[in-house]
């Protein structure tokens, strides 16, 4: 096997279900048994957290082991024989959800996580046994504030302790414990304090129940109808991976998705909250001095206004990009530019830095100053060159490229013709607005502050008129007689990279359609 | 014998329009005309279940017939991708929708086997899919010589059988809720008992269900209007009803004497005494004859079933597979999780392939179906009896009258539903 050849040399020889298998040293049993397609449920062991063996799911058995023991508990060790699906081990998982179910709510249909819950996949895949009891259930309480984001339901908690691993091990801010014991067991914060770190909302996303929900999701959409998109978060420079989750054209909530090298399995609070921006202060529709335009008037309009202000003075017009906008957006707006309309006068703006740790969250605020600062050849300079400009009288026309709401001088006295997704005080300002897509509607690519390249792919539809920004870039080049003839954005990244260095490496990576997670691997 | 009947075919559509060519006919009498194409169908009254036949005529005789189908497809078997193997149920009432609970059977038969619950289903539910079955039997075959005596001139014929139908289909409705898309049969089992004092109801039914075709059978079987029309016409070699795959009444007409039910017993059929009637000519009247006695047959097989069927539980007791109960669901955490997945995600049907076959009403009705292992097939493909026996008119027309093909169509019962899916 290809992935035997590529084990470190310390191997050890491990027979699970009757077949020998090679493991690295040390590699811990549960996943090693879940690599060679030994199906093990689990609760509270999760790939990025350490285990603590307490929802006894994972139990297997191994040879010379009195009891079964817990695999995410256990390394593996030479010769070791382990059982994932004897009739005994089958029995003990069957009991042990027995034992967690007899106090668990009937709640599923008002439930925020059923359809992407653990409990109840495992339950119909390793129980399926109807209730052998009909006493009353331990009541607890039912709808805990425990966070600015969160909503705790104590009665629906298994206890598998995987919220207070990630306050402790994720986010350092031990916020959440157990107290008392037995049935009464409940998960809570200390008296007086909150769950409010700022990686709070990942406890929703390990919960394996619904026991902890978010605010902003709390019966907002059932889980199943929703459609998940990969993608990457425009909230900062880290470029964290998520999953657009959308239905019906409009963005639900953005949840992370694994990526070793970038955020592991995590994102902040902040970052969750980007997709309200794409619903929020959006054009539709082309304008001309205020007024709705035709997008092909406007067109012409911009390439008039560009073509004069480039005849009369070149060096009096100025292109602002975006460091929100994508790699693709930015080479076709430095193509207009620089190879067509010889501008000089670079400036680049996004959003103001902000606050910044060490475990995720980056002080600058935008997905793409990277990309932007590789890509453009001449010395960028800052939004506030452009006030100073602006007021001195050098500039007469400004192109702008903003993605988002780009906090450019509003009144000014230049020309401005604006490729914008968001109303604003710019657009307000503009002689010519062309309406364009946000980054959950559009493919791209990203580059983080790594330097890494990470593709966006589309959840939902532009609003109204809105196209990519290099399209509205193409179709602005065309009225001015230039050729940019991208039919794609795989296109534009694809003339991107063969001219600047840093995306040689790159590539555009395969289409990625929404799955409806109905349909999709449940994320129970 | 197919092998064969293929270059005859395409010689026989080799035509040039205009050209008097007379030397196909034997009847001296028929004078030379010239060949022209007509269309019957799609809106053709005999045409039910929507078909279009494009023939060729020469004068009132035929010299080439295209059948061509289509015109009821409605993606069944596409749909059934993207729907749970429980929600395929009504799609399969509108396969055959005059013998909508033979559909559900053998559909849930299909997906019974790739579980592995075959033997596994109560006794009691095996009974109940075979009476529901045969009464369904029987308003398929009621529908089908009704209306081919409809077509022939005999409206009271039609009248007096569509009554007999009626009885019969309400008391479907008592056991299923509705008259016609019944939805009654689940994997595992079926929805609900028989409703009380039904089973005498069926018993009075049946009673005057013989009475109804027994006047019938007065106004039609000695009828000379209608024996003409029926006898010699429209007739099928038994070689070829083997070689064009056909099955069920027209196959059995020709003296081919294959019954799913008899050949590969499946449900309770086994310990259930029938015959299978076969004709001798294979010509219209025999198929008359044969869906004639396979009423009776029918009756008899229900009148065994309703004297042995057992008490008991009607559905699989398998949270995995059939929903709980109500009762269980509204009160246990377990019941309500097993009912959330079932509606939500479909039951889980393990990976594997099948092809299950039942005797529908128009013959041998099969469901190929793939599994993958989630809560929808792969693929789900029905062979539909009526295709295959619709597809042979293209060799039987040619030669006979304009007229003769109504009779002959109708008695090859045609059901569009199930034909095109």
């Amino acid at each position: 096997m290809a992935a035997e050849s590529s084990l470190p040399a310390e191997t050890v020889t491990v027979i699970v279900d009757g077949k020998e298998h090679k493991f690295a040293k040390g590699m811990n049993l549960l996943e090693a048994c879940a690599s060679v397609g030994a199906k093990i449920p689990f609760f509270c062991y999760h790939p990025g957290l350490s285990s603590p063996a307490v929802c006894r799911q994972c139990l297997v058995d191994i040879k010379g082991s009195p009891k079964p023991v817990p695999s995410c508990y256990t390394t593996v060790a030479d010769k070791m024989e382990v059982t994932t699906n004897s009739p005994k081990v089958l029995d003990v998982r069957r009991q042990m959800l027995e034992f967690t179910l007899l106090n668990h709510p009937i709640d599923c249909p008002i439930c925020d996580k059923a359809g992407e819950c653990s409990l109840q996949r495992h339950y119909f895949d390793w129980d399926g046994k109807l209730a052998r009891n009909e006493g009353d259930k331990v009541r607890k309480l039912k709808v805990v504030d425990v966070g600015k984001h969160i909503v705790l339901d104590q009665e629906r908690c298994i206890l598998c302790t995987r919220c207070i691993r990630v306050c402790d091990e994720v986010a350092k801010s031990p916020d959440l414990t157990m107290a008392y014991r037995g049935s009464e067991q409940i998960l809570t914060t200390a008296p007086g304090q909150r769950l409010d770190n700022p990686y709070s909302l990942n406890t929703v996303d390990v919960c394996p129940v619904g026991a902890l929900t978010a605010k902003d999701f709390r019966f907002a959409r059932r889980a199943w109808e929703l459609s998940a998109t990969p993608s990457v978060c425009p909230g900062c420079a880290t470029g964290c991976n998520i999953e657009i989750h959308a239905a019906q054209g409009k963005i639900w909530r953005l949840v992370p998705r694994e990526n070793p090298a970038v955020n592991k399995f995590w994102m902040c609070d902040e970052g969750r909250f980007e997709y309200k921006a794409v619903h929020e202060n959006r054009i539709f529709l082309p304008q001309l001095g205020g007024k709705r335009a035709r997008f092909d008037a406007a067109l012409a309009e911009a390439a008039r206004m560009l073509r004069v202000a480039t005849a009369e003075e070149a060096g009096s017009v100025g292109v602002v990009f975006s460091y929100a906008a994508t790699n693709e957006d930015t080479h076709a707006l430095l193509h207009l530019a620089i190879d067509g309309l010889k501008i000089q006068r670079i400036y680049a703006g996004g959003r103001s830095p902000g606050w910044s740790d060490a475990i995720l969250v980056s002080a600058d605020k935008n997905p793409n100053t990277a990309g932007v600062e590789r890509m453009v050849p001449l010395p960028l300079r800052t939004l506030k060159d452009l006030t100073s400009d602006i007021a001195t009288g050098v500039l007469s026309t400004v192109l702008v490229l903003a993605n988002e709401a780009l906090p450019v001088p509003a009144a000014t006295p230049v020309e401005l013709v604006v490729l914008a997704s968001h109303k604003g005080p710019l657009v307000d300002a503009a002689q010519v607005v062309l309406p364009i897509a946000t980054w959950a509607e559009v493919n791209g690519t990203f580059t983080n502050k790594d330097g890494r390249v990470q593709r966006l792919h589309p959840a939902i539809e532009a609003p109204g008129e809105a196209v990519p920004g290099w399209r509205a870039v193409a179709l602005l080049a065309g009225k001015l007689g230039m050729k940019l003839a991208y039919a794609s954005a795989e296109e534009v990244f694809a003339e991107a990279a063969r001219s600047h260095a840093f995306l040689k490496d790159a590539a555009w990576g395969p289409s990625s359609q929404p799955v409806q997670l109905r349909f999709g691997e449940s994320r129970g | 014998m197919a092998r064969e009947a293929v270059p005859q075919l395409a010689a026989r559509r080799r035509v040039v329009f205009g050209e008097s060519d007379v030397s196909d006919f034997d009847d001296e009498q028929d004078l030379p005309t010239e060949s022209m194409p007509l269309m019957m169908g799609p809106s053709h009254p005999a045409m039910h279940g929507t078909v279009r036949m494009a023939l060729e005529v020469e004068g009132e005789k035929i010299k080439t017939a295209d059948i061509q189908i289509g015109y009821l497809h409605r993606c069944f078997e596409k749909e059934a991708e993207y729907a749970t193997w429980t929600q395929i149920f009504p799609y399969t009432d509108r396969l055959n929708y005059v013998s909508p609970m033979l559909n559900n059977v053998g559909y849930a038969l299909a997906v019974e086997k790739l579980l592995d619950l075959d033997g596994k289903i109560p006794e009691r539910a095996q009974y109940i899919r075979v009476i529901v079955g045969e009464i369904s039997r029987i308003t398929d075959h009621l529908t089908c010589l009704a209306a081919g005596a409809m077509e022939l001139a005999a409206f009271t014929v039609y009248f007096w059988l569509m009554k007999a139908r009626e009885w019969l289909w309400e008391l479907l409705e008592e056991v299923s809720g509705a008259r016609l898309t019944h939805s009654y049969v689940r994997i595992g089992g079926v929805v609900a008992d028989l409703p009380e004092g039904w089973p005498a109801k069926l018993r009075e039914a049946l009673v005057k269900v013989r009475g109804a075709i027994a006047d019938a059978d007065k106004l039609l079987t000695r009828n000379k209007i209608f024996r003409d029309r029926m006898d010699g016409v429209g007739v099928i070699a038994k070689a070829d009803a083997a070689g064009w795959g056909l099955t069920g009444p027209v196959a059995r007409s020709t003296g081919l004497a294959y019954d799913v039910r008899k050949d590969h017993p499946y449900l309770v059929y086994d310990r259930l005494d029938f015959d299978v009637p076969v004709g001798s000519t294979g010509d219209n009247f025999d198929r008359y004859a044969v869906r004639l006695e396979e009423i009776f047959q029918s009756m008899r097989i229900l009148e065994q079933a309703l004297a042995k069927i057992p008490t008991g539980p009607t559905i699989i007791d398998d949270a995995r597979v059939a929903l709980p109960g109500k009762r269980e669901t509204y009160n246990t955490i377990e019941a309500m999780i097993a009912h959330f997945k079932l509606i939500m995600d479909g039951l889980h049907v393990p990976p594997g392939e099948i092809y299950s076959f039942t005797e529908g009403g128009n013959g041998e009705l099969g469901f190929y179906i793939v599994a993958d292992g989630s809560g929808r097939p792969w693929k789900c493909r029905v062979r539909p009896p009526c295709f295959a026996n619709l597809a042979i008119l293209t060799k039987v027309l040619p030669g006979l009258f304009i007229a003769d093909v109504v009779p002959t169509f109708g008695m090859i019962n045609m059901i569009g539903g199930e034909c095109d899916r």
